[in-house]
């Protein structure tokens, strides 16, 4: 079938429309469907997120049906993404945002994704996290460098902050010496 | 002494159809706000602790990279590294800090600040999605050693987009198919791979507009699945369009050998002898070539990587070379010039 619009270029894009319950398809090329005002819808074509704004057009329904002035108010504390914000660009403005707006989603990234359940590689430090935090308990010399691992850390990060890139040389290296010795312990 | 190849001017001779193979892994660093959050400080100061932190990578990778901020570079320099797949458009148009890790012979490269905070990625010629996929997690390792990611149980490693959310993998191929993607079948084709799970796409636009007929195959999903099952999907598929595309060009030989042979000739001559060239022509000819070169049909006297080729001619590149700015007919002539420079002589 031909592109309705420009009638030269294969149709592979079917869309249907809804107005006052009355359904309608439409068959348009890639290209013609790009340039055409689809909205949201727009974006499935345009690089490397493909699903990016679909997203928001799922959520952009659901919005309108749940009432949208209770979500409005909805906002995640740590970086003050609002929940209209994060409905139109369908983006995540923190790792927090997952759990402020993660329930209201579930449903849209099952669709999105197929799954709810990330089953691939996890972090290697993370891990070594958690195991370090149960030796501690029972040791009380690994708590100590821990101590100073996070103290040197905000020197680190305090030195950076104002370009005194020789006393962050210095703390980089005890940091690395530290590293080291908790990997002999262990 | 020889300036060190690109990964793109290595030649991979190993499955026809297949130009090269990228694994791309995006993550974020759990102390910071998502890169849209940052302001043009956080960014800055976010962007140099990462560098400083990862110093002595290159030497763990035993190549060393080189590191420059994206705003400081020219615009030319610029569109050149995205016209050489090193950044996309989305990173290459961002108006905040970005910096960039890049390896000599531009296979390996991490972007900080660009989507989200890290994004790490592999790229080589042919098809190797399992090899560039260590390659990028032992990476990922060295960098997580050092800065703890945004990391959920549930939800995999935290991204800005839910589209990548869970591995952050893309796993992609780019694939020649000049006489597949001419067939009626086509589109069909295209959504029949959708339903197991692999996205294609034209490289240089949609339809027929994609000339150069390259496409690239890559996941569509990153939850659920282990990097594993996705780079197995997205390498079935990509030798499934190559397989079919094989075998159209089987069918064309026996059927029409003459008339290849001619398209291709024709596609030669212009290729060498012309003065002026579009970009449009150039990779519809380069694609011809290509095709020939795989089924035989034609012979060079050295080996020739057309893909270099594709690669070289458009506007960023043609003017670092001319090293001035270029209108539009004066590209096309140093186009022409560039591929005639370039093209080896038959056998």
């Amino acid at each position: 079938m031909l592109c309705e619009k420009c009638k030269i270029r294969e149709a592979n894009i079917q869309y249907t429309e809804v107005v006052n319950g009355v359904k309608k398809e439409h068959h348009f090329c890639a290209q013609c469907a790009k340039e055409m005002d689809f909205g949201v819808y727009a974006a499935i074509f345009d690089g490397e997120f493909p699903l990016g704004k679909l997203l928001s057009g799922l959520l952009g329904i659901e919005d309108t049906e749940k009432g949208p002035d209770k979500l409005q108010q909805i906002a995640c504390p740590t970086c003050g993404t609002s929940y209209s914000e994060f409905v139109k660009d369908s983006r995540f403005g923190c790792a927090d945002c997952y759990s402020v707006f993660g329930p209201l989603m579930e449903d849209s990234i099952k669709q999105l994704q197929g799954s709810l359940m990330h089953t691939g590689k996890t972090p290697a430090f993370q891990r070594m996290d958690h195991e370090s935090q149960n030796e501690d308990s029972d040791e009380d010399g690994s708590d100590n460098s821990r101590n100073e691992l996070c103290e040197l850390d905000a020197r680190l990060k305090e030195a950076l902050r104002f370009e005194d890139y020789e006393t962050a040389a210095v703390c980089r290296d005890r940091i690395k010496e530290l590293r080291k010795g908790n990997e002999g312990n262990a | 002494m020889k300036a060190m190849l690109k990964w793109y001017e290595q030649t991979d001779n190993g499955r026809s159809g297949v130009i090269s193979s990228r694994i791309r892994l995006v993550r974020n660093w759990k102390e910071y706000k998502f890169p849209s959050k940052l302001d043009e400080k956080e960014s800055s100061e976010m962007i140099h602790r990462l560098e400083f932190g990862l110093k002595d990578l290159g030497e763990e990778l035993s190549s060393p990279l080189t590191f420059s901020m994206l705003g400081d570079l020219n615009e030319l320099d610029r569109v050149a590294l995205k016209e050489r797949r090193a950044i996309n458009s989305s990173i290459a148009g961002k108006k905040t800090p970005v910096g960039i890790l890049l390896s000599e012979s531009e296979d390996t490269g991490i972007i900080f600040n660009g989507d989200d905070h890290i994004r790490i990625q592999a790229l080589k010629t042919g098809l190797h999605l399992e090899e560039l996929w260590e390659q990028a997690s032992s990476i990922d390792d060295y960098l997580n050693e050092r800065f703890p990611y945004a990391f959920d149980d549930r939800y995999g490693y935290l991204t800005a987009f839910p589209t990548n959310v869970g591995t952050g993998m893309r796993a992609s191929v780019v694939v020649h198919l000049p006489m597949l993607s001419q067939g009626r079948k086509f589109s069909s084709l295209i959504g029949e791979m959708g339903r197991f799970g692999a996205a294609i796409r034209g490289v240089y636009g949609e339809g027929e507009d994609n000339f150069g007929a390259l496409y690239e195959v890559s996941n569509q999903k990153t939850l659920g699945q282990t990097e594993r099952e996705i780079i197995d999907t997205v390498t079935k598929a990509a030798i499934q369009l190559t397989n079919q595309e094989m075998q159209v060009r089987k069918l064309s030989l026996q059927r029409r050998k003459v008339e290849r042979e001619d398209e291709i000739y024709k596609s030669y001559g212009v290729l060498k002898y012309a003065r002026r060239l579009t970009s449009r022509d150039a990779m519809i000819f380069l694609s011809q070539m290509m095709a020939g070169l795989e089924d035989g049909l034609i012979h060079t006297k050295e080996e020739f990587n057309v893909y270099r080729l594709m690669l070289g001619i458009w506007p960023a590149g043609l003017q670092k070379i001319s090293d001035r700015p270029l209108n539009k007919e004066e590209l096309d002539m140093a186009r022409a010039e560039f591929i005639r420079k370039e093209l080896p002589e038959l056998n």
